[in-house]
């Protein structure tokens, strides 16, 4: 798989297409709003999306893990969709998160969809500080540099009389923000007024996220 | 039947009016009154002005006199629009009231308020006009049996209309509920005159099944403007003719001009407009103008209070215009009941021809319009294909069918397939369509607590709605329209209409475009409305709906073929067009009626292929994309194509030696379903599929998702479902869908299997006449928006044209 180089805070990112970041030097994997079991709970609503989506979002993680072999995954909040997401995870995906977890640190910060919920075996963090980087879901104030989720940014492009809307990483200065990791979630555009108020309009760095390829606007 | 004996109409109670009216009875009436009376269903085909409104009510108001103070729901009357809904009640007003006869009439459909709506449930009227996806909502509630068990007639008016959708498939289910309901209900059809009427016959009727038919003997009068200046080569626009279609407008009380597309309606008005020197009252109608700017425009028409009005397909159908003095069409007929549909709106009086004058837009369109006169001539109708219905329309009735309370699934099955769409409908696929509605009817069963209904206990038949919740879940997505995600249009506070949330996303602040034949300027866009203001500009973009194309017809194709086959040429076609033809001839070759010219030439470094199938837009497009793939198996490195509803282009690095093998049925069966898959055709069809199954909702109250979400998440549904369960009912759906609507499947598969025995190739040096255009809308389509300005196209067309030598033949 090919990756994408992100240069923030000084320091060395690779942003790959499955939407998981990278930080080679601590051999840290980051991922964000996998929304798991987003399907099962549309569906105590009778709306029936496919039931596939946590299955999916398992095995792509597992996949990435298999292959980056990373001591520390920190998740940036939202692993799960809410309370009911649980019972989509089958005995066998917990005994398979067990598994990975014997040689990979699960870090899960706490999402506005997550918050309140426990899993057995799992420890959820508000947020989560190494050197100068912050991991928090949504954006706080402080002066540290801050990778976050949250908000699903996508991107419009406009070439040749098309438009299309890409998912992508996104950062300015000081905050950088991840794509959705999920199956099941749509995005917001980065120019929509709650990504500006964030990141501003200004000097942003984007890297929509293609089929095989992370690209760099 | 004999109807000389004796008119027994003469003792019917409308008789009396009709007599005050010094109207006398047509011969359907007075067949259709019998067919009726002695148990038939009818399908009656008529002109428009052959009292066909009054036709499907005879029996019905005779019934009511004779039962005297019937009480309750007697008659239904379904109509296609709800404007026509409106009129149908002032017409039967008119001799009711005069007559004084003791009948309640209402109507009801998605502007009736909830108060109204109420008290006709309570105290239904005798006669009930409403539309099919009302319909659809009054069979969905728990007292619909007692609401219409007395129901003795359904009128189905314009059906023809109704015949090829999915529209015409939620109606033929709710038909076969009504006659479960009631099972002496009768089924009148009114219907403009058809080819294949027995397919009607077959849709609607059951019992004793009678076809009534009245053929106006006063043909049309239908000529092409005579133009004095050049016809171009290519674009859809007719600025040309403005001029001498001014004058047209001018000679006449009052004139529809029909058009296309939305888009040309705009331009057109806007063109007119610029010319208006004599201060003519010009109106602009179009589905997406505001609700209120069209009833303006439909009310000063009818008061004839304008001189002309530009429309699209909007104002087609019904309302009876009884001023319009000539119809101009501008643009490609498309098809003969199309345009006889369109002719017909002038003179609404059987005893006087309508007027109409075409302006074809460019060349090909000019022996389109051609043959379709010489069809209308001939009275060759166009054929409407009777399709097999869609799967999703039968999901939602299943859920509609819950909502009024349990049911027996056996008994559900045997009522849908007495519908005629439904006939071949497999019970596996009817048990998958209960699993969709029952919990998405995935393999992976995972939502057991949560199903929408159950089978109940006890017998494992009859299913239920798990809560009375879910009812409003449906009434809010009932129907099968699905509209593109549109946004409203302010211009200060003022609403002025919806415009494709596409449209707007290329455009930046400052951009000017036309709308409501206003030159407007896009200021913003927040909370789903485009707030626009006022444009000095000229300069415009033109809204680029995508609505209103539509493929020509395989009857006008044919003979769009069979007249460019004629060796008279300058008695068909004036000078201009004769010479383009001539030189053809000398060049390359005009092809026979059955065969399929291919030309090939190098150009600018690349080699192109034409091929001339006539097979409409639909059917091109996709042999376009399948030709695309055989090329590159070849190796000939393809670098795109164009298609129109003559003709398709393909560009390629290497010359496609090898065309006639590739050119064959192998095609479409070997690359079909990578090429559905590969493009979004089916993707864009499971989005309506999932909305009209009721997977996803359209829109719930609280939690209004802009069309533009909606869009997305089916995409990822779609993705999710294709990857994990490929045969799930609802790509099943989708896929025949895109078989059935898209890609004209059967057109296709039909030329394919005969084309390798009649392709005529020649190789040519450079670009033919006849490729002219084609290749003109290669440089159309691959400029920017920005750069299609008219000079610039003006240079680049004659550039064109000295490269194929013909730029000295005018």
């Amino acid at each position: 798989m090919f990756y994408q180089l992100i240069n923030f805070g000084n320091e060395e990112f690779h942003a790959y297409p499955d939407k998981s970041l990278y930080w080679k030097r601590l051999n840290t994997l980051i991922v964000s709003d996998l929304h798991i079991g987003k399907s099962i709970s549309y569906a105590k609503n009778k709306q029936f999306l496919p039931p596939y989506d946590t299955k999916e979002i398992l095995k792509k993680i597992f996949v990435s893990l298999d292959k980056i072999k990373p001591s520390n995954l920190i998740i940036v909040g939202d692993l799960l969709h809410d309370v009911f997401s649980t019972l989509s995870l089958k005995d066998q995906d917990h005994r398979n998160l067990s598994q990975y977890m014997k040689n990979t640190d699960f870090i899960w910060i706490k999402g506005n969809h997550d918050e309140n919920i426990q899993i057995e075996g799992f420890k959820n963090l508000t947020n989560f500080k190494i050197d100068k980087f912050l991991f928090t879901h949504i954006p706080i104030k402080t002066s540290l540099f801050q990778i976050c989720g949250h908000y699903h940014p996508k991107v419009k492009i406009s070439h040749r009389g098309k438009t299309i809307y890409k998912t992508s990483f996104v950062h300015n200065e000081k905050i950088l923000i991840l794509p959705s990791f999920g199956i099941l979630t749509g995005g917001l555009d980065i120019n929509s007024k709650e990504i500006s108020d964030v990141l501003g309009k200004k000097n942003l760095s984007i890297y929509p996220v293609g089929q095989d390829k992370v690209y760099k606007l | 039947m004999n109807i000389n004996k004796s008119n027994p109409l003469l003792l019917h109670p409308l008789n009396k009016w009709m007599k005050k009216k010094k109207w006398s009875w047509f011969p359907h009436q007075i067949e259709t009154f019998h067919y009726v009376r002695t148990g038939s269903d009818v399908v009656v085909f008529a002109p428009t002005g052959a009292g066909k409104t009054l036709t499907g009510f005879i029996n019905p108001i005779d019934d009511l006199i004779k039962l005297k103070k019937f009480k309750g729901l007697h008659t239904l009357y379904i109509s296609p629009l709800k404007s026509l809904a409106n009129d149908i009640v002032r017409n039967l007003e008119k001799p009711i009231k005069e007559l004084d006869l003791n009948i309640s009439f209402q109507v009801r459909t998605g502007d009736t308020t909830p108060y109204k709506k109420q008290k006709q449930k309570q105290k239904p009227p005798n006669i009930l006009i409403t539309t099919p996806e009302s319909l659809a909502l009054l069979n969905s509630y728990e007292n619909a049996k007692e609401f219409f068990h007395n129901l003795k007639y359904i009128i189905i008016d314009e059906i023809h209309t109704f015949l090829d959708n999915k529209r015409a498939d939620l109606l033929s289910l709710n038909i076969e509920r009504l006659q479960t309901f009631s099972p002496n209900l009768q089924r009148i059809g009114l219907s403009a005159t058809l080819k294949n009427k027995q397919d009607a016959k077959k849709w609607l009727c059951r019992k004793k099944p009678k076809i009534v038919s009245y053929e106006n003997s006063v043909l049309p009068k239908i000529k092409i403007l005579e133009s004095k200046e050049r016809i171009p080569w290519s674009g859809h626009m007719a600025t040309y003719s403005i001029n001498e279609i001014y004058k047209e407008i001018m000679k006449s009380k009052l004139t529809i001009i029909f058009v296309n597309t939305r888009a040309q309606a705009e331009y057109m008005f806007k063109n007119l407009w610029l010319i208006n020197k004599k201060k003519l009252k010009i109106a602009v109608h179009h589905g997406s103008l505001e609700k209120n700017l069209r009833l303006k425009v439909e009310n000063n028409l009818s008061k004839g209070l304008v001189d002309c009005v530009v429309a699209t397909s909007s104002l087609e159908l019904g309302l009876d215009y009884g001023d319009v003095e000539k119809i101009i069409q501008v643009g490609a007929p498309k098809g003969i009941n199309r345009l006889l549909q369109r002719v017909g709106r002038s003179n609404h009086n059987l005893n006087t021809p309508s007027k109409a004058i075409l302006v074809p837009t460019n060349r090909f369109e000019f022996i389109e319009a051609k043959a379709a006169i010489e069809e209308i001539k001939k009275n060759n109708l166009d054929k409407i294909d009777l399709k097999e219905g869609s799967f999703d329309v039968v999901a939602q009735h299943i859920f509609a069918t819950a909502c009024a309370g349990q049911f027996n699934i056996n008994d559900l099955y045997k009522e849908i397939i007495k519908a005629y769409p439904y006939k071949k409908l497999k019970l596996n696929d009817f048990k998958q369509l209960i699993n969709l509605i029952q919990d998405g009817g995935y393999v992976l069963k995972n939502y057991d607590q949560f199903k929408r209904i159950f089978q109940l206990r006890e017998n494992k038949n009859i299913y239920k709605l798990v809560n009375k919740r879910e009812t409003r879940k449906y009434r809010m997505n009932v129907g099968t329209i699905i509209e593109n995600p549109m946004l409203k249009i302010k211009l200060g506070t003022k609403t002025l209409g919806n415009i494709e949330e596409v449209f707007i996303q290329n455009l930046s602040q400052g951009d000017s475009f036309i709308f409501a034949g206003r030159v407007l300027e896009f200021q913003s866009m927040k909370n789903n409305l485009v707030q626009v203001k006022r444009s000095k500009s000229l300069i415009s973009k033109i809204p680029s709906y995508s609505g209103g194309r539509m493929p020509l017809s395989t009857n006008l194709a044919n003979s769009v073929r069979a007249l460019l086959a004629k060796s008279n040429m300058s008695d068909l076609y004036p000078e201009q067009i004769t010479q383009w033809l001539k030189r053809q001839k000398y060049i390359s070759k005009i092809p026979k009626k059955d065969e399929y010219l291919v030309e090939q030439f190098p150009r600018k470094k690349n080699f192109y292929t034409v091929i001339y199938t006539f097979a409409g837009w639909h059917a091109n497009q996709t042999l376009g994309f399948l030709l695309l793939r055989g090329f590159k198996e070849f190796n000939y490195k393809p670098l795109g194509f164009v298609a129109n509803d003559y003709a398709i282009v393909l560009w390629s690095l290497k010359e496609a030696k090898e065309i006639k093998t590739i050119l064959n049925l192998g095609l479409l069966d070997k690359h079909l379903d990578n090429y559905l898959e590969e493009t979004s055709i089916v993707k864009r069809l499971f989005r309506d599929n999932a909305i009209i199954s009721c997977l996803i909702e359209r829109r719930l109250p609280g939690m209004e998702k802009t069309g533009k979400q909606v869009l997305f998440s089916s995409d990822l549904i779609y993705t999710v479902l294709k990857k994990n369960e490929p045969d799930h009912i609802l790509l099943k759906s989708s896929y025949e869908d895109a078989k059935k609507n898209m890609i004209d499947y059967d057109r296709l598969r039909e030329i394919l299997k005969k084309i390798d025995k009649k392709i005529i190739l020649k190789k040519l040096t450079s670009i033919s006449p006849l490729a002219v255009p084609i290749i003109l809308e290669i440089n159309r389509e691959n400029l920017s928006k920005k750069e299609t300005d008219e000079y610039i196209l003006e240079d680049l067309e004659n550039e064109i044209l000295k490269e194929a030598n013909v730029l000295s033949i005018n």
